[in-house]
């Protein structure tokens, strides 16, 4: 935190033009700021908000660093795989299934002689929509439905309650299976759509509580009384105050997306060959654990570290957003 | 009349039956007037400041009967949009505990500046410079660095000023402060309760003073109105009641309050407790706690007696009370 001196007598001189200074002089002790504190910048600084204080936070988190970076370069291969691998993942060789590491694939090759290098980068793509775009949906659908539910409460809050128990009590892999099966598209859309049906629910209870638990502050009812409208309230009280929650649980959720990709392609209704993924590559490296330990290494690795770099992402935002861990 | 509330009458429907909140509450402020709302958790003194205010959560809440009239108007038959605009401009209100109160993940300045931006549709950088003449106003000392800090950096009685800015930005005619120094240090409540007056007088507002606490009234209040069991029980200027209370419960509240002259003694509390609210006593509701009650308590419920022009007591027995 880059410091600053802090001036008491300019502090208490703010005050002198009332003629108070009697009055305020015994609270003035407590009000000598911590160094910990936020820097007292010039009345001429920008205004900040609770989204530039966050991310003057996250800037100097390493763990938030760290992670970032893992998702900056995840995304880049995503955008470019061509720049760090060169060839098809499609190009294999079957003379050399289960080699070693060799020149150009450092990772080896799979039971189809393909390069584990290569597919590993290519798979970083398929993974990478699916948990993002699966997680956005998710997120935008179940905070937005579960959030007007808890606000408004009444008769759409039990339609929407009803609404998420049904969906609670289909198996994701059953629904999967069953849904999935019919789709012919062998694009990562269906899985996508998929993902946000079943995970919906999930959000919205999460986004449906916490909108409740943010309602009933005092805060709410103040603004209330001070003349502020339903949606800014919403928007500008509740939301900031409900949000922490939905996204620690979408960036979890992130995760276990991409986990359920690779689960649907393992079972053959998510993404079919000649698509690349990092689930279609661990199901078929599965099986020769012994022989070819490093064809299912390497693409359960770049799942583990994915996932992980979006768990740690979502605990250092939530940490950023409550000023009380400041 | 800048506020008058007429026979109003609140009600809460929960699982377990009505419990009837306020039950033909009348009183009224003049601009620049202070009115002391007194009575024990559960009286019915915050309902009826959140029914007059708009901000009662209905359901369960339910207004079934009376009228408020501010600045001449019926509030109650308003639209809801048309009451939201009246808030914060025409009336505004301080809560009991500001740390609560405020909204934790936004600073101060962003708070204060919103009633700008909101009702005044200014600019963020104008609205961030009258929050800053704002915390000024209530003598928060270092304004203008302070405006970027959140409420949890701020001492109890900073706080409360900040809550005291809030409800004062748009100068509006009435401010309702529901325990406004409850939460505060003896030192600090005595401090916070000089400014409020001190911005009353200066703006001529209406003040509507909720408290269980005599001693924050006696020095601010122009006329104390006693609740008990979602009715006013007492209303007099404030002088009168302290010479000489005309209801019995008044006079168990003011035996209450310590006394440097009677160290060592025991001190005088009200025996028994406040009604339950979903089964009111039949005939005057204080009865059962009342050292006064005769037969004629338990069965007629005492209508607010006239004791003098500007003083009325809901006692059947004002008189003898008033001179026992």
């Amino acid at each position: 935190m880059p410091e600053q001196p802090y001036e008491p007598d300019r502090a208490i001189a703010g005050t002198g033009a009332g003629g108070a200074m009697d009055l305020a002089a015994s609270e003035a002790q407590t009000l000598e700021k911590t160094p910990g504190g936020p820097e007292g910048t010039g009345p001429q600084a920008k205004p900040r908000s609770l989204w530039s204080d966050a991310w003057r936070d996250l800037r100097r988190n390493p763990v938030f660093l760290v992670s970032a970076l893992v998702i900056l370069f995840l995304v880049f291969i995503s955008l470019w795989p061509s720049a760090i691998a060169s060839g098809s993942p499609l190009k294999c060789d079957l003379s050399k299934a289960q080699d070693g590491p060799g020149p150009g694939a450092p990772f080896g090759y799979d039971g189809q002689g393909c390069n584990v290098y290569t597919r590993t980068v290519y798979g970083a793509r398929t993974s990478v929509t699916v948990g993002v775009c699966a997680t956005l949906g998710v997120a935008l659908l179940g905070s937005v439905l579960g959030g007007l539910a808890g606000f408004f409460g009444g008769v759409w809050d039990s339609l929407l309650s009803r609404t998420t128990d049904i969906f609670f009590a289909i198996p994701v892999v059953l629904g999967g299976l069953v849904l999935l099966s019919v789709v012919t598209s062998n694009t990562v859309w269906p899985v996508i759509g998929f993902m946000v049906l079943l995970g919906w629910p999930q959000i919205s209870r999460i986004a449906r509580g916490s909108v409740i638990t943010a309602r009933q502050n005092d805060y709410v009812q103040a603004a209330r009384a001070l003349g502020a409208s339903n949606s800014r309230i919403l928007l500008r009280h509740i939301a900031p105050n409900a949000v922490a929650p939905v996204i620690v649980v979408a960036t979890i959720a992130l995760g276990t997306y991409i986990a359920l990709e690779a689960t649907l392609s393992y079972l053959g209704v998510g993404l079919k060959p000649p698509s690349v993924s990092w689930g279609i590559d661990i199901s078929a490296a599965s099986p020769y654990i012994r022989n070819a330990p490093h064809a299912l290494l390497w693409p359960s690795g770049a799942l583990a570290v994915t996932v992980l770099a979006f768990i740690m992402l979502g605990d250092a935002v939530r940490d950023a957003l409550d000023p009380k861990l400041r | 009349m800048l506020l008058e509330v007429r026979d109003l009458h609140v009600e809460f429907r929960t699982r377990d039956g009505v419990a009837k909140a306020v039950n033909g509450v009348s009183y009224g402020v003049d601009a620049g007037e202070t009115l002391a709302v007194l009575g024990e958790s559960g009286s019915g003194k915050s309902v009826t400041a959140q029914a007059v205010m708009g901000i009662l959560d209905m359901p369960p809440g339910r207004i079934t009967g009376g009228e408020v009239f501010f600045q001449g108007k019926d509030v109650l038959k308003l639209k809801e949009e048309e009451r939201r605009r009246l808030r914060g401009y025409g009336m505004a209100m301080i809560f009991q505990d500001a740390l609560s109160a405020l909204n934790p993940v936004l600073s101060v300045g962003d708070q204060l500046g919103e009633m700008f931006v909101v009702h005044r549709r200014m600019s963020k950088k104008d609205a961030r410079a009258k929050a800053v003449e704002l915390m000024d106003r209530v003598r928060i000392p270092g304004a203008a660095e302070r405006v970027r800090d959140y409420p949890h950096q701020f001492s109890g009685g900073m706080r409360q000023r900040i809550m005291i800015a809030m409800a004062l930005a748009l100068e509006p005619a009435l401010i309702i402060a529901d325990e406004p120094t409850t939460a505060l240090d003896v030192t600090v409540q005595a401090q916070v309760m000089d400014l409020l007056a001190e911005l009353q007088r200066e703006y001529h507002m209406g003040l509507i003073l909720i408290t269980h606490d005599l001693g924050v009234v006696a020095d601010v209040a122009d006329r104390i109105a006693v609740m008990y069991a979602g009715k006013i029980v007492e209303s007099a200027p404030v002088h009168d009641i302290y010479k000489s209370p005309a209801h019995p419960y008044t006079r168990g509240l003011l035996d209450s309050i310590p006394r440097l002259d009677q160290k060592g003694q025991e001190l005088y509390a009200i025996k028994g407790l406040p009604p339950n609210l979903m089964n009111i006593p039949p005939g005057c509701a204080f009865h059962p706690r009342c050292p006064m009650a005769q037969d004629v308590c338990r069965t007629d419920v005492p209508p607010l007696y006239e004791v003098s022009e500007e003083r009325g007591s809901a006692c059947h027995f004002w008189r003898e009370c008033l001179h026992g």
